[in-house]
C-alpha cells in the first residue's frame, strides 16, 4: 500500500518513479511535501514538478534502537536536492555503509510494516553505484 | 519576554529523577509542596494560579496533581504542552502571569511518568501524523544527524563527544536527585551499545520519570512570605521553531539561536556574565552544539571550549552543574521546570557535594522541545535568573 499519493508518482509506464514536487501557482514558491495553503502567498493551487532523482546525502545515521513496531537496524538520512528542497528519507543499503555528501538516487520500497500486517510503500534513497 | 513589574521565585522543588513507581501526578505533588513549603506558603488559597506542564500522561493533568493539594476551584489551572519545552514553558507563563499583575503568587509544575506507559526497547518519536516520523524518524536519530554533520565538518570524534557524558556524571556524583552519576570512562561512553550511530546509550538521556516546581510571586508577596533568598527573573522568552524544508545548517539551532539572543538583549545580561546553565544535553551532541548557538564560543569552536575546561567548575561558566539531562534523565514534561529548580538552589548555595562555587549569581536554562518535520524543534524555552 502507498504510504501517501501527493508523495511519490510510480508511472503506470515502467518509467522510473519520481517525488512530486508542489509549485503554487500564485507566488512560484516549490515546496515538498505538499504544503496546504502555500505558507509564503495562502494560495490554494499547485503545479505538480516532477523533482530531480538524484541528490547529496546531508546526514546519515543507523538506527539500532527504533520506532515501536519497527524492526531495526534500519539507516535514514537527509538528502539534498538540486531544488533546493531538503527530504527526510530511509536510506536502501548496508547499514554503515553511507557517509555525509555521498551522492544517492531515488528508489521506491517497504517504510514500515503497518499494525495488521500490510507492507507500507513510499519513497527512499540509495547510494548511486559505481 | 521582560517582566512588566519584577518577578522573583520564592522557592522551588524537585523529585528524585529515574524510574519511578509513582504516577506523574503523585511526582508533580511531591515536587509542588517542596517548592511551596521552600516558599513559606502553608496553605492552598494563597496561591492564585497555576500552570502544570506534562506531554505524554493524558488530560486534565494539572487538575489531577493539584486536587489533593486542595487548589482546585478557587483558581484556574492551565495545562501545558509542548513536549520537551512543557515544564519550562509552564514556569513561563506563571512568571508572565505575575509580570501582568493577573496573579501575585502562581505556581509551575512540570511532571511526567514514562516508564509505566512505554514499550521498552522502543525510542521517542513524533507524533505518527508526522511526515518523517511514518518514514522511520526518531528523536535520536535526528540529533545523531547532528552529530554525524557536526563530525564530517570539524573532524570531532566520537571520544569527544563521550566527554561530555563523563562531565555531566561528575558534575552530579553527589546530586541525590540525579539517575546516572559518578565516574564513567570515555572507553564505556563509546564502547556502550549502539542507539543510533554514533550515539551510544550512554551518550543518550535515559527515559524518567520525575517532576520540578516553581513558586513564581511579586516583590510584595516575597515581603509577604518572609522569603530570604528570592531569586529574581530577568527574562524569560518561548519561541516557536521556524519552518523550513530546504537545505540548511543542522550543527547550528536556529530557534535556540533565535531564543538566546532575544533572552540576552531582553536581560541585557550577555553570555559571558553567565555563571551556570542548565540546557538541553538530552544528547551529547546537543550540549557541544549549544556551547556555539548559545554564543558561549564561536561557532566551531565548541570543542575547544570543552577541551580547554570551560564548561565545569572553575571554568567560564559550569554547564550543566546538576548533571543535565544525561544524568538525570529526561521526563519530557518535567525537565525544564526541574532544571530551573536545580539552578535556583545553586544560587541559593543548597547544594552539597555539588554546589557551584562561590555560588552563581547569575543562571540560565534553556530547553526546546518538539521533533516536527521541518523543524530543529517545535518550541524553545528559556529563563534568565539573577540573584539580588
Ligand atoms: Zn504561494
Amino acid at each position: 500500500m502507498l504510504f501517501h499519493p501527493d508523495l511519490l508518482e510510480i508511472p503506470a509506464d515502467g518509467s522510473p518513479p519520481y517525488l512530486k514536487g508542489y509549485r503554487c501557482r500564485a507566488c512560484g514558491q516549490l515546496d515538498f511535501p505538499k504544503l496546504t495553503p502555500c505558507p509564503n502567498c495562502w494560495g490554494e493551487e499547485f503545479e505538480v514538478v516532477p523533482l530531480s532523482r538524484t541528490g547529496k546525502l546531508y546526514a546519515a545515521t543507523d538506527i539500532f534502537i527504533g520506532q515501536g513496531g519497527m524492526k531495526p537496524p534500519y539507516s535514514f538520512g537527509y538528502v539534498d536536492l538540486p531544488e533546493n528542497l531538503r527530504i527526510f528519507s530511509q536510506l536502501e543499503g548496508e547499514i554503515g555503509s553511507f557517509h555525509c555528501d555521498d551522492v544517492v538516487e531515488l528508489t521506491v520500497g517497504t517504510i514500515r510494516i503497518d499494525s495488521d500486517g500490510t507492507p507500507i510503500i513510499s519513497y527512499k534513497f540509495e547510494k548511486v553505484s559505481g | 519576554m521582560k517582566p512588566q513589574r519584577d518577578v522573583y521565585i520564592a522557592g522551588v522543588g524537585e523529585t528524585k529523577f529515574g524510574k519511578q513507581r509513582l504516577e506523574f501526578d503523585a511526582l508533580g505533588r511531591i515536587a509542588a509542596l517542596a517548592a511551596l513549603k521552600s516558599s513559606n506558603i502553608d496553605r492552598p488559597d494563597i496561591i492564585e494560579s497555576a500552570y502544570v506542564g506534562n506531554a505524554t500522561n493524558g488530560l486534565v493533568t494539572g487538575q489531577t496533581v493539584l486536587k489533593d493539594l486542595g487548589m482546585c476551584g478557587h483558581m484556574p489551572i492551565i495545562n501545558v504542552e509542548s513536549a520537551c519545552s512543557a515544564g519550562g514553558m509552564a514556569v513561563h507563563l506563571a512568571v508572565r502571569e505575575v509580570a501582568c499583575g493577573l496573579s501575585e503568587v502562581s505556581l509551575a509544575i512540570g511532571c511526567e511518568n514514562h516508564s509505566l506507559h512505554m514499550q521498552s526497547g522502543t525510542a521517542f518519536a513524533p507524533a505518527m501524523t508526522d511526515i518523517e516520523t511514518m518514514h522511520g524518524a526518531v528523536m535520536t536519530g535526528k540529533y545523531a544527524l547532528r552529530a554525524q554533520r557536526y563530525m564530517y565538518e570539524t573532524g570531532a570524534k566520537p571520544e569527544d563527544l563521550a566527554l561530555i557524558t563523563v562531565k555531566n556524571r561528575r558534575h552530579a556524583t553527589n546530586n541525590p536527585y540525579a539517575w546516572f552519576k559518578g565516574e564513567i570512562s570515555v572507553e564505556e561512553v563509546v564502547n556502550s551499545r549502539m542507539v543510533a550511530s554514533p550515539l551510544t546509550l550512554q551518550q543518550c538521556c535515559g527515559v524518567a520519570d520525575g517532576a520540578g516546581a516553581v513558586v513564581v510571586c511579586s516583590e510584595r508577596m516575597v515581603r509577604k512570605l518572609g522569603v530570604d533568598k528570592p531569586i529574581g527573573v530577568a527574562a524569560t522568552v518561548v519561541r516557536s521553531g521556524p519552518y523550513h524544508n530546504r537545505p540548511r545548517d543542522i550543527t547550528g539551532d536556529d530557534i535556540t539561536e533565535a531564543c538566546a539572543q532575544q533572552l540576552y538583549e531582553q536581560a541585557g545580561i550577555g553570555p559571558d556574565e553567565v555563571d551556570i546553565i542548565e540546557l538541553h544535553d538530552a544528547f551529547t551532541i546537543s550540549e557541544l552544539l549549544y556551547y556555539e548557538c548559545l554564543g558561549l564560543c564561536g561557532k566551531g569552536e565548541g570543542l575547544r571550549y570543552l577541551h580547554d575546561g570551560n564548561a565545569t567548575h572553575g571554568g567560564k561558566c559550569v554547564i550543566s552543574p546538576r548533571g543535565g539531562m544525561l544524568s538525570y534523565g529526561h521526563p519530557i514534561g518535567a525537565s525544564g521546570a526541574a532544571q530551573i529548580a536545580a539552578c535556583v538552589k545553586q544560587m541559593r548555595n543548597e547544594c552539597p557535594g555539588y554546589q557551584v562555587d562561590p555560588a552563581p549569581r547569575i543562571a540560565m536554562t534553556h530547553v526546546t522541545g518538539g521533533g516536527l518535520s521541518g523543524t530543529e524543534h517545535a518550541a524553545c524555552t528559556m529563563h534568565m535568573l539573577v540573584r539580588p
